[in-house]
């Protein structure tokens, strides 16, 4: 009788539980944006087990088997820092190198989103205290001495006459106790954390060593070449492989329900053979680029309203004007330097895979699947990749390069060339933007309103698209794009649009395009209502938010040091814009000129509040590679879409920033504004666009609403 | 019109007024209308490869040669250098070799370069060109007999017939005369005095 | 088709289609990975080495050229163990962050140390037209310039 109440009173619980979250679903769903916005994922893997992570060789070093991948951010050379620092070992011991899958160490979310160091920031510096303390344990045994008594400095343990280095400590032990985790060092002691030290893979890839994806091999291994479409929303068919069957050096042209591959003797071959292979392509609708820039508008697609702070821009009282502006940007290629592609060796059931990825467990899961095996039988060994950006979260060609190894018997080496890689991009979506605020007949602005459509960055994702389904809203395209000015009244509202091309994730999601949006407007705004442009954003970031009092900090070291002014001085002039990104405020000042209608670059001053710099001089590297890349994006990269066909193809045609468009000098004012480290990665693409934009704003009296900025 | 001569000259006045109005463009539609005027006459001939964008793109007016069918700024704004033969850091052997390539797309023949600036030919009239051409105190001191051989024999030049394909496979366009048709003319121009029109 | 030819000082002898591109008999022919494919199109510059001391774009170069030539790849700028001038400066100043590209920016920018011993910056902008995606171009330029530092040092 009580047990039955009890379900019935749990169960009306559960109901109105229910019933309050579905009712409360949109205030729910903008806070978790919010959230997402500012929150770090926790890391996703098995960090029980320090030696899942370390391993201390007999000749004393240590090797640090990383899950997260190296693509350039540095990764490597924070984890082996953070590790050193409570190993108590100099840098020059440890060794990082990816983790295999098969080894067990697998990062359940992938290399991204700027979270690498912020989440391990805790899980790995309490492996390696506690492998510390195990080594100590073990070493007090082995020397017949109390633990307490030993002494440790760069990885051998001393007492009295005596002392045991790691790689001595462990030589014969079959068994460990995991003891309970010891308490972390404190800030003020940190020897490693914290030191521009240099990067670990910095010889490897000063000598050329043969350390990329698309340096792999296993013995006695063939080549393959894949057929790709060449026309966006267009199906396959009529394939005619009797020509290419006839080329030299072909070993068999494997035939799947999802692709076409030629196996043959050498790349050149396979490629060649390729080539060969003739089919149709019939599109199911036509496209051109002014259909895209069609669809993607305000207005169309799904529709969620992102952030709700005070009233509608439309409903403010008092007299007054709404002043709106709308803005633009293109589709975005990765262009990354090296193609995708993979190494696979098949054999018994089983299939070992060299592979450039970001996504090493959803690689492992898809060839899996799409091989009928278990996922234990499947083992991933990530390289370093030759860029990353967001390319290498989709992974046909593991599974491509995995079945023609079973076809053949023999291993597989499988890439794109550099036109499949334009045409088959991921590329970034292209977006439209609405901006409004409501002026009042003083010049004061009394609200704010980002409204912005954009193509799918995260909907179809293998990573994780539930949770962007479940909340409606595209977290990746929303990047950016709720607005910081809190202390009045503002809304975000995001319409998401579907495309007939691969769309997805590209450095920053969707904070660069947003950003260029929200700050250009913010700084029109400031002229307009002859407000400085640092001061009114100041008046706009409220104190309640620890974001917004860390972004305030960002803004005026920025402005300080880049001596901000609004004045034109010698044909230059400067625009300054700033956001926060995954808790990262990041403030850039540009200094600009205009000759013959090309926009140039001379400076960038940038502050930028990561919290803890693990590694100083990688963050300012970061920085300053995001400050470039984002040059390029901002001046120079657009794609074309004619009659169903991609265009440019290739580097060159595909214009990106170069040497020469490169600022002669970049500033970079770092300020530890939280006692942990946050990402990094990212974050400094934000104000770019807008910075340079302002810029030019004063210089021309042009206020440019399109990405790429062009005055010609 | 009824009247079929007043139909033809009025038709050559719009072609003409047409080409006038378009003359004030830049090199590549230069070179593609003066194209479209091929006449018999052997200086027709000759000016009609010369001011073709297989000939223009090398002999640019700035100090970057011009690239592909629409005759745009080469890729990576690529500079003459203190010879026509590149700078430093690359060198137009960089890519260029003395063979097409048709693994990379990139064009090749031997002595690839650019010509130098008294030589330039973009934007200017074919009757400025050939004037330019023949006066041996801008074309390097050659004689009529020099420029006819330098014509008809440098591979350099006669690699406009065998122009290669593109990096996405596709064929260069060829002059809009036969490489024989071509030989014969110059050779009948230069042989006859080399006399320019007025225009 | 067998060509010889003299890499990184060594002779050797690699069987490869005459006309394919030089890069694949470098990278898989004479396993030598240094030497990276971008483009195949000689866009991006990662397949820079030197053919008798000029910087050649070895995937727009075919094999059947490279007979009785002196190649140099970013494996052989290192001599008797000691990097390159420009090797030193690239890792004093921490330049390469994904990597990929830098071999092929080296060995562009120690040919033109070779004719151009002191380069300004507009120099750089001019000779250096490789791709970096990672856009560590900022970083690039102030090795370059210590890279010639360290030239004249050691000359």
């Amino acid at each position: 009788m009580r047990r039955r109440k009890f379900l019935k009173y749990s169960g009306a619980g559960l109901g109105l539980m229910l019933g309050g979250i579905w009712l409360a679903r949109n205030p729910l769903r903008r806070k978790l944006f919010e959230l997402g916005e500012t929150m770090i994922l926790s890391y996703q893997g098995d960090t029980s087990n320090p030696l899942l992570w370390m391993q201390v060789t007999p000749e004393n070093t240590i090797v640090l088997h990383s899950s997260k991948v190296e693509m350039g951010q540095g990764t490597f050379t924070s984890l082996a820092q953070m590790a050193a620092e409570e190993l108590e070992v100099d840098m020059d011991k440890i060794t990082v190198v990816h983790a295999e899958t098969g080894s067990g160490n697998i990062d359940g979310m992938g290399t991204g989103g700027s979270m690498s160091v912020a989440s391990l920031w805790v899980p790995l510096r309490e492996m390696a205290a506690t492998l510390r303390e195990m080594l100590r344990s073990k070493a007090a045994e082995k020397l017949g001495v109390k633990a307490s008594a030993l002494s440790l400095t760069d990885g051998v343990f001393q007492s009295g006459g005596n002392s045991l280095t790691f790689g001595e400590v462990v030589a014969g032990v079959q068994d460990w106790d995991i003891p309970d985790t010891p308490t972390l060092k404190e800030k003020s002691s940190f020897k490693c954390v914290g030191k521009p030290v240099p990067r670990v893979d910095l010889y490897d890839k000063v000598v050329g060593a043969p350390i990329f994806g698309m340096d792999a091999e296993f013995p006695d291994m063939l080549h393959a070449s894949v057929v790709r479409a060449n026309l966006i929303d267009a199906t396959m068919s009529n394939f005619d492989t009797s020509e290419a069957e006839k080329m030299q050096g072909v070993v068999q042209i494997v035939k799947d329900d999802d692709f076409i591959g030629v196996v043959a003797h050498s790349r050149v071959e396979a490629n060649n053979a390729r080539l060969k292979i003739k089919f149709e392509q019939t599109p199911n609708a036509k496209w051109n680029l002014a259909d895209v820039k069609e669809r993607v508008m305000v207005g169309n697609g799904k529709k969620t309203v992102v952030q709700k702070e005070g009233k509608a821009v439309e409903d403010i009282s008092g007299g007054g004007e709404i002043f709106t502006l709308e803005f633009r940007s293109p589709i975005g290629a990765h262009a990354q330097l090296e193609p995708n592609g993979a190494v696979a060796s098949y054999r018994d059931g089983k299939v070992d895979i060299k592979i450039s990825t970001q996504v090493p467990m959803i690689a492992r899961d898809e060839v899996a699947k799409a091989l009928g095996l278990d996922k234990d039988n499947v083992n991933i060994i990530p390289t370093f990749l030759g860029g990353g950006f967001g390319r290498r979260l989709h992974t046909p060609n593991a599974i491509q390069a995995a079945k023609m190894s079973k076809a053949v018997g023999k291993p597989v080496k499988s890439f794109f060339d550099r036109q499949q890689e334009f045409q088959n991009d991921t590329f970034r979506p292209p977006t439209h933007h609405v901006m409004k605020a409501k002026v009042s007949p003083e010049g004061e602005v009394l609200g704010l309103e980002h409204q912005f459509a954009s193509g799918d960055t995260m909907f179809n994702s293998s990573l994780d698209p539930g949770t962007a389904r479940a909340l409606r809203a595209d977290i990746g395209s929303i990047r950016g794009g709720t607005l910081i000015y809190d202390a009045i009244p503002h809304r975000s509202t995001y319409y998401h649009v579907d495309l007939p091309f691969a769309t997805s994730f590209w450095r920053s999601l969707g904070l660069l395009a947003n950003a260029f949006a929200i700050e250009s407007f913010i700084d029109e705004l400031a002229i307009k209502t002859n407000q400085d442009p640092v001061q009114m954003r100041l008046k706009f970031i409220g104190d309640d938010n620890p974001y917004g009092v860390r972004a305030k900090n960002v803004i005026e070291a920025c402005a300080e040091k880049a001596g901000y002014s609004e004045e034109v001085v010698d044909g230059r002039a400067m625009g300054i814009a700033a956001t926060i990104d995954s808790g990262s405020p990041c403030a850039h000042v540009a200094e600009v000129s205009i000759t013959n209608g090309q926009i140039k670059v001379h400076k960038v001053t940038a502050a930028f509040d990561c919290g803890i710099a693990v590694n100083p001089d990688q963050v300012r590297a970061q920085v300053e590679g995001c400050i470039c890349m984002g040059i390029s994006a901002v001046l120079f990269e657009q794609m074309d879409l004619n009659d169903n066909k991609l265009s440019p193809i290739n580097y060159g045609a595909y214009q990106m920033a170069m040497m020469k468009d490169t600022p002669r000098e970049i500033d970079v004012v770092l300020i530890e504004g939280a006692d942990i480290p946050g990402p990094v990665g990212e974050p400094p693409l934000g104000p770019i666009g807008a910075a340079i934009g302002n810029a030019v704003r004063r210089l021309s009296g042009k206020r440019l609403t399109e990405l790429p900025l062009k005055l010609v | 019109m009824r009247n079929s001569r007043a139909f033809g000259i009025f038709s050559g006045i719009l072609v003409l007024g047409f080409v006038v109005g378009f003359a004030k463009r830049d090199s590549g539609e230069i070179a593609a209308l003066e194209t479209a005027l091929v006449v018999d006459e052997p200086f027709d001939k000759v000016m009609a490869v010369l001011t073709h964008k297989r000939c223009v793109n090398c002999h640019p007016s700035g100090d970057t040669p011009l690239q592909g069918e629409d005759s745009h700024l080469h890729n990576f704004d690529v500079m003459r250098g203190p010879t026509g033969h590149g700078l430093a850091g690359y060198t137009c052997n960089t890519c260029h070799g003395d063979e097409n390539n048709d693994y990379s797309g990139v064009p090749g023949a031997p002595e690839w370069a650019v010509a130098p600036l008294e030589m330039a030919w973009e934007g200017k009239t074919r009757v400025e060109i050939a004037q330019q051409m023949m006066d041996p105190a801008r074309n390097g001191g050659r004689s009529a007999h020099d420029i006819l051989e330098h014509l008809t024999e440098h591979e350099l030049v006669l690699w406009a017939w065998d122009p290669g394909v593109d990096a996405e496979g596709h064929p260069r366009e060829k002059p809009p005369v036969s490489k024989e048709e071509y030989i014969e003319a110059v050779t009948e121009w230069i042989e006859s005095g080399a006399v320019i029109p007025a225009e | 088709m067998k060509i010889s030819l003299i890499i990184n000082g060594i002779s050797k002898n690699v069987d490869v289609d005459g006309n394919s591109p030089l890069l694949w008999a470098i990278r898989d022919g004479l396993g030598l990975k240094g030497t990276k494919f971008g483009c195949g199109k000689a866009a991006c510059g990662a397949c820079t080495i030197h053919v008798d001391g000029q910087a050649v774009r070895s995937c727009s170069y075919p094999a059947k050229k490279a007979e009785g030539k002196e190649i140099t790849t970013i494996e052989g700028l290192s001599k008797d163990g000691e990097l390159h001038p420009v090797q030193q400066a690239w890792m004093e100043e921490v330049v390469p962050q994904c990597g990929y590209c830098q071999p092929g920016f080296m060995m562009a920018t120690a040919a033109m140390l070779d004719k151009i011993p002191n380069p300004t910056d507009e120099d750089i902008d001019h000779n250096i037209i490789n791709v970096c995606r990672c856009a560590t171009y900022y970083r690039m330029r102030k090795a370059i310039h210590r890279a010639a530092e360290l030239s004249a040092e050691n000359s």
